[in-house]
């Protein structure tokens, strides 16, 4: 026989201050660890959406990132007539060689950061399908013009259309915008790569990615590239590029996950309070129930669910916060540096409904672990001396 | 005051409760703690003070592009500068890639390198053993010791930016504020990387005095505005400054959350001491009744509160201080290692979690202590408990 859940539900509306305070503490615990949790999300995606798995991305041998790997114009050619690489309309190979230099801005919220400028080839737009033009017009190459991502924009001063980014004798013109649907290349600032290499004075590229045929031809084309040691060249897909850099979200992670535990345990030892406190105040109820022949199972559930019930509210509390928090106060872009690459990563914060879910169930785990003990006080209530006592 | 004791009584009556709540003390305070050493860690000036003299020249675009080293002669030359070295990111990696094998990996100029880093002192080895052999390297000892160098032992830094695998002799070891870089002659890098030759990462420069660092930095950014390579100078500080702000707004974040937990802390304080003073109405009137005044009840209220908290809270940072070093250790094998390295019991953090716990027994205990006070007696008789 189970006692009514309804006899809970009365139970927690009674003691309206207790259950308030306890809700509130569960529910700032699940707020805070789902706001940590939302960042590391946010700037995991910004990796794991990058990159498609048919376009292999060229480094120089050991080379961890773009910025650390070198290619000379010779290797750029050998690797464009190397089998598997999809050839555009025009017969040419779907490849683009490309420079990334970092540039240090200044932030709109003060401080500065280094923001990523990619010089491409003529398929470099080609190869990332998910670019759109937002405002403005594309560089024109040569003329020491660039487009720049709406993120970067809202994050750095002077990176708005019209305004020229200046480092003594190194100037770039802004003439456009884009949006790259949360992908790496929000992050960027994009020109053309000969004008680059002219400004800069460098004689090679760092980097070039091909778009394959399709899985055949990617096989064909990494086993070709690490077949001729000349080169000294190794590809990856440009997923598994971007799957390595996940890595830079592992610290916020983990601050997550230790804040969101050991608060949690202070949490439960609140809701363990707030269940004995209710548990003695109704020790004659208990005993009546007993009486009445329910089992110490029954009163052992009983108050278990109570307890979860309690931390459940507190979850709903919490995931209600978490997202007040995310869609308002945190609803703009923000960024951390990647120091794979030594440049800005700009996200957004990013609250999914597993990441609610997942704060939920933690709310459940605290509810349960706080209420074992007190529930096992309850069922094990001494019948006969609890009826006798004076309330 | 004769209701101070009683207060004492008060928290052994119920001492499940009083347990629990002073536990549900301990942990997030000790988060909190750890918390403040992270934000004091990145306030903290890893040069000991001396970086306020130092000035970094790196090409004004960023940190990531090079320039010419005749940019040194000239610079040389000027007015205030007291000595001068080339100190060149190296990169490269160490066995893995895993964070415990990540540390800072400098390209220098030897003998001029150690007149400008005068915090660093050469405890193994000599100075003389490092600057004249041209594979060796001068290691810290924090990695020494975590890595079992000793002077004499080999090991490969594998190179990315520059592509060349380095054979290097622990020749020299030093203690400093920071100890998580080695340094090797740039001479080597160079001979085996034909393009890197004559090029610089950054010039680090010991000003003579503080009017000279102002100075400096005007002077040198003007002499190079208009050439193809431009600079930025600043202070090793503001350069150090420049890192912390790239990670974002840490601070804030950090920040944040402590004041989130302490929210939490003060919330299931204050429901313990809500549950308290409900419980004893009756007997606050009885007391009143005795003639006990409002304000005994009210101190006697607060000072259960207050010493609940401040037992939870002795024990949190007791807690804090005893697992501290353990922590630490386990942070250097984490991600977060580099940072880790940086980490000290900083007693300002320890008097901040002292005035947070105050702070919450005071905040915890202030309503039901004005509401029990206040309470008329013949409400409170009338009450059945």
């Amino acid at each position: 026989m189970t006692i009514p859940i309804k006899y809970n539900i009365r139970n927690l509306f009674v003691r309206k201050i207790t259950t308030t305070l306890t809700v509130l503490g569960i529910g700032l615990v699940v707020a805070v660890f789902l706001a940590v949790m939302a960042l590391a999300e946010g700037l995991t995606r910004v990796f794991t959406a990058s990159g498609s798995e048919r376009n292999v991305l060229i480094l120089r041998q050991n080379s961890q990132s773009e910025l650390q790997s070198g290619i000379s114009r010779e290797q750029m050619q050998l690797v464009g007539n190397l089998p598997g690489i999809q050839k555009d309309a025009d017969g040419k190979p779907l490849a683009s060689a490309e420079l990334v230099v970092v540039l240090n801005l200044d932030k709109r919220d003060g401080g500065s950061s280094n923001v990523t400028l990619r010089g491409v080839q003529e398929k470099g737009f080609a190869l990332r399908p998910q670019l759109k033009m937002t405002e403005g017009r594309m560089f024109v190459p040569g003329q020491g013009e660039v487009i720049i991502s709406e993120s970067v924009t809202k994050r750095f001063k002077g990176t708005k259309s019209g305004e020229i980014i200046k480092f003594g004798a190194y100037s770039w013109k802004v003439v456009g915008h884009f949006e790259g649907g949360g992908t790496a290349p929000d992050s960027e600032i994009w020109t053309d790569v000969e004008g680059m290499m002219n400004t800069f004075r460098r004689g090679g590229f760092s980097s070039m990615l091909a778009r394959t045929t399709d899985r055949a031809g990617k096989d064909q084309l990494l086993a070709a590239l690490s077949a001729d040691p000349r080169l000294a060249l190794e590809g990856k897909s440009e997923r598994a590029y971007y799957d390595e850099q996940t890595s830079t979200a592992a610290p916020i992670r983990f601050l997550g996950f230790f804040v969101g535990i050991v608060m949690a345990v202070g949490a439960c030892f609140g809701a363990m309070n707030t269940m004995y406190a209710a548990v003695s105040a109704r020790t004659r109820e208990i005993a009546t129930l007993r009486a009445l022949g329910f089992s110490r199972l029954s009163v052992l559930a009983s108050f278990v669910l109570e307890s979860i019930l309690l931390a459940l509210l507190g979850g709903l509390v919490g995931c209600v916060l978490g997202l007040a928090i995310v869609k308002l106060a945190l609803s703009g872009v923000t960024g951390t540096t990647n120091f794979a690459t030594f440049s800005e990563v700009v996200f957004a914060f990013r609250l999914s409904p597993e990441l609610l879910g997942s704060g939920i169930i933690f709310s459940i785990f605290m509810g349960f672990f706080g209420g074992l003990f007190p529930a096992g006080r309850a069922a094990f209530t001494k019948i006969t001396e609890a009826l006798r006592q004076v309330g | 005051m004769k209701l101070i004791p009683l207060a004492f009584k008060n928290i052994l009556r119920k001492k499940t409760r009083s347990i629990l709540t002073m536990a549900s003390i301990v942990l997030p305070l000790f988060v909190i703690c750890i918390l403040g050493t992270m934000i004091r860690t990145l306030e903290a000036d890893p040069t000991g003070g001396k970086g306020m003299f130092r000035l970094i020249v790196r090409h004004k675009v960023s940190l990531a592009n090079f320039f010419p080293e005749a940019y040194r002669e000239p610079v040389k030359q000027m007015p205030g500068v007291a000595a001068i070295t080339i100190l060149n990111w190296f990169g490269g990696q160490y066995i893995d890639n895993q964070p415990r094998n990540m540390f800072q990996r400098f390209a220098v100029e030897p003998e001029s390198f150690l007149a400008v880093a005068d915090e660093i002192t050469i405890v193994e080895g000599t100075a003389q053993d490092w600057t004249s052999d041209r594979r060796g390297v001068l290691v810290g000892s924090l990695l020494a010791k975590r890595y079992g160098w000793k002077i004499g032992d080999q090991f490969v830094l594998k190179g990315d930016i520059f592509p060349v695998n380095l054979e290097l002799t622990v020749r020299a070891i030093f203690k400093a504020p920071d100890e998580t870089s080695v340094y090797f002659n740039r001479t080597y890098v160079e001979e085996s990387v034909p393009w890197a030759k004559g090029l610089v990462g950054t010039l680090w420069i010991k000003a003579d005095s503080p009017d000279a660092v102002a100075r400096l930095t005007r002077m040198i950014d003007e002499r190079f505005e208009n050439t193809p390579y431009p600079t930025k100078t600043e202070t090793e500080k503001e350069f150090q400054n420049g890192f912390i702000s790239m990670l974002g707004n840490v601070k804030l974040v950090l920040n944040a959350i402590s004041l989130a937990i302490g929210l939490v802390i003060l919330l299931i304080a204050a429901n313990t001491m809500a549950m308290t003073a409900r419980e004893r109405v009756t007997e606050i009137a009885v007391l009143r009744t005795l003639g006990f005044p409002k304000s005994d009840i009210l101190t006697m209220v607060l000072a259960e509160s207050l010493i609940l908290a401040l037992i939870g809270g002795g024990l949190g940072l007791a807690f804090f201080s005893l697992m501290f070093p353990g922590f630490r250790q386990g942070l250097l094998e984490s991600p977060m290692g580099g940072f880790a390295a940086g980490m000290k019991l900083f007693p300002e953090v320890l008097i901040v979690g002292f005035l947070i716990t105050l702070a919450i027994g005071l905040a915890a205990g202030l309503v039901p202590a004005f509401r029990s006070a206040q309470r008329e007696i013949t409400d409170g008789l009338r009450q059945v408990a």
